[in-house]
C-alpha cells in the first residue's frame, strides 16, 4: 500500500488508512482518485491541515479529540485552557495526510485567546452536549465566531451531539430532530458520538479527514492548473458544480 | 412685622423667648417658629381685643372668620411641625449611618473606589489572578510550539525504530534527520536561528497553522 513516493513520516497506524471514502458516499472524487493513483497531489501530504472544534464548556471536546487520538476517556473534568491541539496522521487513498485538531476552550473568558485560533481552519466542528440543548442553541453563535475568521465557503463545518451514551434511545432521537434541523440551518453535517463509549468517534473524525484531504487535492489541483492556464495550455476542463458539492456536504442524520 | 433675628436653623429652645414675653410674645415671633401654643396665645390675645370692642354684630362677624383663620393657623402649625420632627429624626438617623460608613470606610483603607467593572483582589489569597492575559497567550504558544516540537521527535524516534531513517550517525543520515524536522514544523535545534524560527513558528502554530 505505502508507495516508495510517500517518504515522509512514519508509517500510519493501521487503523488511520481511509482506502474508500468514509459515509454517505462510496467514492473519492474522480479527480482526486485520479491525482492520488499518479501520485499527483502536490504539498497534501506535506501540509497540515487545520480543524478547529469549539462549543460551549463541559460538551466534551477535549474528551472526544482525546477518545480519538489517544483512545482514552478520563472521567474527571478538567477545563481546557486557552488551546490545546493534536496532530493525528492518515493515509488516504495512499497518500499520508494529516490533521491538526484544535481543542479550544469553552470558557467564556479563553474566548479572546481561543479565537485566534480559528484562522485558516479547513474544518470547524461545532459540539454540543446532547443532555443539555442550551449548548445546542449555543453552538450557533460559537460557528459564527469560527466562521468569522475563515473565508466565506472554505471550511467544512460539522456539528456533533456527544455524550450519546447518557441518553436513551428516544431521548437521544427527539434530542438529534432538533439537532438535525439546526445542522440543516448551518449547512453543517450532523454527527452524534459518545467520548465514553468511543461510539461514531473513529468513523466521524475519518469522515472528517477524508472530506478535507479531497478538498486539499481538489484545490492544490486547482491552483496548479490555474498557473497552468496562466502559462497559455488552456485545454483544461474544469468540473466547477461538482467541486462545489463536493464542498459543501448534503446535511445528514445519522445513527 | 418685627422678626427676631435670624438664628441658625436648630433652634431648639426658642419657646422659652416666647414664654418670657408672654402671650404677646408669640406675636412677634418667625412664622417658621411658630408653635402651636404660640397660636393659642395669640389667639387669646385677638380674642381678648375683639371682646374689648363690645358685641358690635360686625365685629361677631369679624370674631367667627378670626376664630376660622387662626384654626387653619393652628392646623398649618402642627402639620408644619409634625414635619419638622420627622425630618429631624431622619437627618439624625442619616448622620449616625454617614459616622458608622466613615468608621468602616476608614478602617478598611485599602478599599478604593470601584466602578462596576472593576474587581477588588485579595492579595492574600494564593489564587488570585495575577497573570496577564498576554502572558497566558505566550505560555501557551510555548507550550505549543514544545507539543509540535514533542511530536516531530517521537516521529522521527519511530523512523528510527522502524528502520526509515539509518540509525548511524553519518552525515547523510545526520541531514535527512535536519530535513525531516524543518520540513515539518520549521523548528531547529540551532540555537541561533531559534529567536526566527520562534516568531515563524508562533506565527503558524498561533494564527495561521
Amino acid at each position: 500500500m505505502r508507495s516508495s513516493l510517500t517518504p515522509l513520516g512514519p508509517p500510519v497506524s493501521r487503523d488511520r488508512i481511509i482506502a474508500t471514502f468514509p459515509k454517505l458516499k462510496e467514492h473519492f472524487h474522480g479527480q482526486v482518485s485520479a491525482a492520488c493513483q499518479r501520485r499527483n497531489t502536490g504539498t497534501v501530504g506535506l501540509n497540515l491541515s487545520k480543524v478547529v472544534v469549539v462549543g460551549d464548556l463541559y460538551v466534551g471536546k477535549t474528551s472526544l479529540i482525546h477518545r480519538f487520538c489517544k483512545n482514552v476517556f478520563d472521567r474527571d473534568y478538567k477545563a481546557t485552557i486557552g488551546v490545546d491541539f493534536e496532530i493525528e496522521r492518515f493515509e488516504i487513498a495512499g497518500i499520508p495526510y494529516s490533521l491538526q485538531i484544535w481543542d479550544t476552550a469553552g470558557q467564556e473568558k479563553f474566548k479572546c485567546i481561543a479565537s485566534a485560533y480559528y484562522r485558516g481552519a479547513q474544518a470547524i466542528i461545532t459540539a454540543f452536549d446532547l443532555t443539555d440543548m442550551q449548548t445546542l442553541e449555543h453552538t450557533r453563535q460559537w460557528l459564527e465566531d469560527a466562521l468569522r475568521e475563515n473565508e466565506p465557503g472554505s471550511c467544512f463545518v460539522f456539528l456533533v451531539g456527544t455524550k450519546k451514551d447518557l441518553l436513551s434511545g428516544a431521548a437521544c432521537e427527539q434530542a438529534e430532530v432538533e439537532a438535525v434541523h439546526l445542522a440543516n440551518e448551518m449547512q453543517a453535517e450532523y454527527w452524534s458520538v459518545s467520548a465514553k463509549t468511543g461510539e461514531n468517534v473513529k468513523a466521524f473524525f475519518l469522515r472528517v479527514a477524508a472530506l478535507a484531504f479531497e478538498q486539499s487535492v481538489l484545490q492544490d489541483l486547482e491552483r496548479r492548473d490555474s498557473s497552468r492556464l496562466q502559462l497559455g495550455t488552456g485545454d483544461l476542463i474544469r468540473t466547477l458544480p461538482e467541486t462545489q458539492e463536493s464542498k459543501r456536504p448534503s446535511s445528514l442524520g445519522c445513527c | 412685622m418685627e422678626e427676631p433675628p435670624l438664628r441658625e436653623e436648630e433652634g431648639e429652645e426658642e419657646e422659652e423667648e416666647g414664654d418670657e414675653a408672654g402671650p404677646e410674645g408669640a406675636l412677634r415671633k418667625s412664622p417658621f417658629q411658630l408653635t402651636v401654643e404660640d397660636v393659642y396665645d395669640i389667639s387669646y390675645v385677638v380674642g381678648r381685643e375683639l371682646m374689648a370692642l363690645g358685641s358690635d354684630p360686625r365685629v361677631t362677624q369679624l370674631q367667627f372668620k378670626i376664630v376660622r383663620v387662626l384654626e387653619m393657623l393652628e392646623t398649618l402649625v402642627n402639620e408644619g411641625n409634625l414635619a419638622v420632627e420627622e425630618l429631624r429624626m431622619e437627618r439624625d438617623n442619616l448622620r449616625k449611618e454617614v459616622e458608622r460608613l466613615r468608621r468602616e470606610g476608614s478602617a478598611a483603607t485599602r478599599e478604593v473606589n470601584l466602578g462596576p467593572e472593576k474587581m477588588v483582589v485579595d492579595l492574600t489569597d494564593p489564587n488570585r489572578p495575577r497573570f496577564t492575559l498576554q502572558e497566558l497567550r505566550d505560555v501557551l504558544q510555548e507550550r505549543n510550539k514544545l507539543k509540535s516540537q514533542l511530536l516531530v521527535v517521537q516521529e522521527e524516534l519511530q523512523c528510527y525504530k522502524s528502520g526509515l531513517i539509518p540509525a548511524r550517525e553519518g552525515p547523510g543520515g545526520r541531514r535527512e534527520k535536519d530535513t525531516l524536522v524543518a520540513r515539518a514544523n520549521n523548528a531547529s535545534s540551532n540555537r541561533e536561528e531559534k529567536t526566527i524560527i520562534r516568531k515563524l513558528f508562533s506565527f503558524r502554530s498561533g494564527k495561521q497553522t
